[in-house]
């Protein structure tokens, strides 16, 4: 079977869409962050198979950029998250409610 | 855009100096501060101001006028960004004199705040002049990360560390829209820089559904970080959290920078795709302002009401960008008196960014110079006898919210002025009174803090000292606030230059 653009894009939509909906439905924040990074992968995805589709590098380059700022993400999301844990003793985002009224 | 002969590399850098200044800066503060090891860290926020004020020389050494396309396309430097940078550059000076206060009366200092603050800035400057989707997406996350730190990081306070997480996870999500219609962009377009998806989108290609899903998706994350109605929820929280230095931060430049970027694109997609595009931008305005007026005056806490507040701002804002798209503005450049519809909109837009900078700042900075060290100055029911006991902050005070209100003679009301005898001539004249109407509702909960401060009388408890060199700081804000109000056509009429001057 040849892989086609919308194999590609099928998988993508699928993915993001898992990354989409576990963020919305789980309430454990470590699980929260990983759902995000999903979705980014699933942008990597679509970013290189366009990317081939055209034959054009530039969607190569924002894929490489992608990683560099997701990792950055999830180092600063996890180093507050450790500070809130040593606090709070939960990574439970319904648990984090000194800010509402 | 594109068939601009490249300057030599030379010039490039000369066009890039203020941004390799503040990116050069933010890295020389990290080291002074590792390598002079005092208690004290005032020369770090000397440092910073020094950077900041060197890149505005910088940025002034060329002169104005005309545009300069750099790094292959990726930057589109002109008087448009140069505005922008200057707002930016102003925002981050006044919140490193807050900054600074703050840390002196808590005793705690938080060293690494400076470069963030100088990375985020550079991150604005990058989002002003991005003219490729892989600018605006640096941009975006150069400012966001550091932001995320800005308001996460005191530490030892669980608070600003829930602000700031919240923040980055509501954010991380809306960059994933942001992307994700990104990439559909470029798959519609075949090329990231804007003006690929200008030729795509004017040589009509076929599959223009992937277009407007994409563009829809890149709005979902920009309407995050402009805080638009339904995208708004993190706002009061973050703002509540966040330390009130870094919320009156996020309440001006990084709102600024959000237009800044927004502006540009929905000119880029407007001509080809008005059929989805404006009736979309419309509800959305006309929900934003409404929704942010509305929440605003069931608020107890200053900086919640504040919050709702700068809610409300976007959709008065995003007004001026439905105008500045609307069919009589005609920004494809076709008609005489669409140019001139357009342009008094663009105007209207720079000034009202710049405005609402100024008089949010300065509240910002009376709410941050009354905080103490591990309490901040948020209820205000405490606010009463202010008047009384601080006279000086009560009065900044009190200009900033007549003039967030839009009552004359303070900047605000000129702002609203602009806006909405340019949407009028843009014969969107029920916009213009959704937006009049919902000035009117929010003078009460403006009126309410000023009430308040004057005329209750003082309890135990009010907050009772103030930072003097805030509150001076604020004072200047306040002074510009009248000034501008006062005489606000040299301003207006450079915005208004700088409209003339470009095509997006």
């Amino acid at each position: 079977m040849v892989v086609t653009l919308n194999h590609c894009l099928l998988l993508a939509a699928g993915i993001f869409v898992v990354g989409m909906t576990g963020f919305v439905v789980r309430r454990n924040a470590l699980v929260m962050l990983m759902c995000i990074e999903l979705m980014l992968s699933a942008v990597n995805i679509v970013f290189a198979a366009f990317s081939r589709q055209n034959g054009d590098a530039s969607g190569h380059v924002f894929v490489l950029m992608n990683f560099a700022v997701a990792a950055a993400e999830a180092a600063i999301g996890l180093a507050i998250l450790v500070e809130i844990y040593r606090r709070r003793r939960t990574v439970d985002v319904d648990e984090l409610k000194s800010l509402m009224e | 855009m594109n068939g601009f002969i490249a300057p030599a590399i030379g010039d490039q850098i000369g066009v890039l100096l203020p941004y390799l200044i503040v990116a050069g800066g933010g890295l020389l503060v990290m080291l002074v501060d590792a390598l002079v090891r005092t208690k004290r860290k005032d020369h770090l926020s000397f440092l910073t101001m020094a950077v900041l004020l060197l890149s505005v020389l910088a940025q002034m050494r060329g002169g104005f006028g005309g545009e300069s396309v750099v790094l292959s396309g990726m930057l589109t430097v002109g008087d448009y960004s140069r505005y922008f940078n200057f707002l930016f550059v102003g925002c981050a000076v006044l919140t490193t004199v807050f900054a600074g206060a703050a840390f002196e009366r808590s005793g705690r200092q938080r060293p690494e705040f400076f470069p963030l603050l100088l990375f985020c800035v550079l991150g604005m400057m990058v989002l002003a002049a991005a003219s490729d989707l892989l600018t605006v997406f640096l941009g975006i996350e150069t400012m966001s990360l550091s932001l995320y730190v800005l308001a996460g990081g005191v530490r030892g306070n669980v608070r600003s560390a829930e602000a700031g997480f919240k923040y980055l996870l509501l954010g991380g999500f809306a960059s994933a829209f942001l992307l994700m219609g990104m990439a559909l962009l470029y798959g519609f377009s075949g090329g990231t820089a804007f003006s690929d998806i200008a030729r795509a989108l004017a040589a009509g290609a076929s599959d223009r559904g992937l277009a407007v899903l994409g563009g829809g998706l890149m709005l979902i994350g920009f309407g995050f970080k402009v805080a638009m109605v339904p995208f708004h929820m993190w706002t009061p929280d973050v703002y509540d959290g966040a330390p009130a230095y870094v919320s009156g931060f996020m309440a001006t430049a990084v709102k600024a920078a959000g237009f800044a970027i927004l502006a540009r694109f929905a000119c880029l997609m407007q001509p080809q795709l008005a059929f989805s595009w404006y009736p979309v931008l419309v509800g959305l305005a006309i929900v934003t302002m409404s929704v942010g007026n509305l929440v605003a005056l069931a608020q107890n806490n200053i900086k919640r009401l504040l919050a709702w507040s700068s809610i409300a701002h976007a959709g008065y804002l995003l007004v001026g960008i439905v105008t500045l798209i609307s069919p009589a503005a005609g920004n494809s450049g076709q008609m005489m008196l669409g140019r001139e519809v357009g342009e008094s909109a663009g105007a209207a837009l720079l000034f009202y960014l710049l405005a609402y900078s100024l008089m949010n700042l300065a509240a910002f900075g009376i709410v941050g110079a009354l905080s103490k060290a591990d309490k901040e100055a948020d209820e205000i029911e405490r606010y009463a006898g202010l008047s009384r006991r601080k006279p000086l902050a009560a009065a900044v005070l009190a200009i900033a919210m007549l003039s967030l209100a839009g009552i004359p003679p303070m900047v605000g009301f000129m702002s609203k002025f602009y806006l909405f005898s340019a949407v009028v001539r843009a014969g969107l004249v029920p916009l213009a009174i959704v937006g009049v109407i919902n000035s009117l509702v929010s003078v009460y909960y403006y009126l309410r803090v000023i009430v308040v401060m004057y005329m209750k009388q003082p309890e135990d408890g009010g907050y009772d000292s103030a930072d003097t060199v805030a509150v001076s700081a604020a004072a200047v804000l306040a002074g510009l606030v009248l000034l501008l109000g006062v005489m606000p056509d040299s301003v207006h009429r450079a915005a208004q230059e700088i409209f003339r001057q470009i095509t997006f």
